[in-house]
Parts: structure tokens; C-alpha cells; sequence
């Protein structure tokens, strides 16, 4: 959900992730835990579909003008208040953090990915990165400093 | 025994490094009130602590969403089927089935237009004159009265 907002993407990438390790099944040496060698497999997978949407644009656009489906963001749970307003501010703002998050540089995007949506310790996520703790450390640092100055930047420009 | 309190110089870096912590409760006591003293007096600080907020919420909120109950199910069914031949590229078969068969429905109806046009055309040429009957001149004709009186 980190990489696509979308849950049907998910679930489809899901499907191509358990396929392509169960294909995989005899590369595995060993060498690193087996949940952080499927976490590799999941993030190269989801970072191939991200650039794919971005080079689909067009054979998007042509299969909503044939009546396609409308491909749409799952939207979030409900809040407690009715206030329409207050719905439409918080689509805005649920907006503005997918558009934050989609716009980080790869590897940024993964380590936040990784560390917010998976919960994972910044040992793991080193290991699934293949870098060290303290090159994690730092990529979340910036990539919190980038979310703050866009979520900023769009803020201001409201 | 005397309680050391610990006096840190906070500042907007210091504030923002110790923000995620301060806001899942995990920053000792002291620290905790320099903090919280520093966002009421920091208001660019303090914006920036509540787009943070603003942000895991938001990431919040996705983690909920869960998937198909039958999710599970399906990929085995998949990996059970994954030695039946062809089976595997079906998916990606579909993927470019769609934007061709748009592409060759489009030519097969303009071409279609195009050979009900020609039909339309020639027809309309087979209830022209032939060319044999249209070089015969009337006006030159004897009347088929004035030979049937002869």
C-alpha cells in the first residue's frame, strides 16, 4: 500500500510476488533471512510497477476513453465527523501526502515505506537494502525533511 | 539524594530529530517539556510537527485497509496452477489483448465504412444509362409509325 495507495494493485502485485519467489524457490542461498529475501523480491516488484504507471499514462488515458474502469485510489475509512467540509479537507489532505510520498527519490521512499507501513527496525531494513543502519538512519532523516518542505510547499500554496 | 534534571538547549534541529518520538511518548520527561516548551513558542516548529502528524495519519489509515479474505487462497490456487502450460502468460496476454483488440475493432469499422461506401457507389452506377442507348439520338430516329405505314 506504501508504493501504490491502491488496494487491488496491491493484492494483483501480492499475487506476483508469492509467484515469482515460489519460482525463485531454488536461488535462494541463505545467506540473509528468508522473510528479508521476499521483502526484496516485494520492493523490486513494487518499485518496477511504479515506474511501469508512470510510462502507462497514455494507454490509460485511451482505455478510459473506450469505457474502461476507472482505476481509483481506495479510499480511506470514514472519520467520525459528517461535516462535508471537513471531508473534503481531509481528501485534500490525504492527497497531498500520497502526491508527498509518491515524489521521494526511490530509495528514500523505500526506506520510509519499509519503516512506517511495515514497522520494520533499521536493521532490518539495511539488510533488506543491502546498506548499513546508519545509511538508513540517514535516508529517513531526509526523507522526513522532504515530506515536511512539500507537505509545507503545498500547504502555503493554498 | 538529590533529582538531577537534566537542561537541554533546544532548538528547531534538536526539536524536529526528537519530534517522532515526542509524539509516540518515548522521549524521557525532561526532554518531553523542552519540547513541548519549544513548539508553543516556534510556530514553524510547530507547523511542521502538525503536517508530521498529519502525514502518519494519513499512513495510518492505509495500514488499516485490509486485503481479500481470499487473497491467500488465490495465490495458491495460482502456484498449484503454475505448471499448466500457458497459464502464466494469460495474464500478461490480457494486458496487451485490450488496447489491440480497441486498435483493430477501430480499422475493421472504418474499413467497413469504406466498402459500404464503394458498394454504395457502384450501385448506384449500374442505374446509370448504358453507353449504347446513351449515343442514340432521338431526333434522328424515324417514328415506328411512318415505317409500319410504308
Amino acid at each position: 500500500m506504501g508504493f501504490l495507495h491502491h488496494k487491488e494493485d496491491a493484492e494483483d502485485l501480492t499475487q506476483e510476488v508469492f509467484i515469482r519467489a515460489y519460482q525463485s524457490l531454488s536461488r535462494f542461498k541463505g545467506d540473509a533471512a528468508f522473510s528479508t529475501w521476499l521483502y526484496r523480491i516485494a520492493v523490486n516488484a513494487s518499485l518496477n510497477k511504479v515506474r511501469k504507471s508512470s510510462k502507462n499514462l497514455i494507454l490509460q488515458h485511451l482505455d478510459k476513453l473506450f469505457g474502461g474502469e476507472e482505476v481509483k485510489e481506495v479510499p480511506l475509512p470514514a472519520s467520525d465527523t459528517e461535516d462535508p467540509e471537513n471531508i473534503l479537507i481531509q481528501k485534500e489532505h490525504v492527497e497531498w501526502v500520497r502526491k508527498a510520498l509518491d515524489s521521494l527519490p526511490e530509495n528514500q521512499r523505500t526506506a520510509i515505506v519499509l519503516s512506517k507501513y511495515d514497522d520494520l527496525s533499521q536493521k532490518e531494513i539495511a539488510s533488506i537494502m543491502n546498506t548499513t543502519e546508519g545509511a538508513v538512519e540517514s535516508l529517513l532523516q531526509r526523507a522526513k525533511k522532504n515530506l515536511r518542505e512539500k507537505l509545507s510547499t503545498k500547504r502555503k500554496n493554498i | 539524594m538529590f533529582l538531577t534534571i537534566k537542561i537541554i538547549k533546544m532548538n528547531c534541529q534538536l526539536c524536529q530529530k526528537e519530534s517522532d518520538a515526542y509524539r509516540e511518548g518515548k522521549l524521557p520527561p525532561d526532554m518531553r517539556i523542552q519540547v513541548e516548551a519549544h513548539l508553543k513558542e516556534c510556530e514553524k516548529c510547530a507547523e511542521s510537527y502538525r503536517l508530521q502528524a498529519l502525514a502518519e495519519r494519513v499512513i495510518n489509515q492505509e495500514k488499516e485497509i485490509r486485503s481479500n479474505p481470499f487473497l491467500s487462497t488465490r495465490i495458491m490456487t495460482r502456484i498449484e496452477n503454475i505448471e499448466t502450460p500457458g497459464y502464466e502468460t494469460f495474464p500478461a496476454f490480457r494486458r496487451i489483448l485490450n488496447p489491440a483488440l480497441i486498435t483493430v475493432s477501430m480499422a475493421a469499422a472504418i474499413l467497413y465504412g469504406v466498402m459500404v461506401g464503394n458498394i454504395y457507389q457502384s450501385g448506384q452506377s449500374k442505374n446509370s444509362i448504358p453507353v449504347e442507348l446513351a449515343l442514340i439520338d432521338d431526333a434522328t430516329i424515324e417514328s415506328v409509325n411512318t415505317l409500319s405505314n410504308e
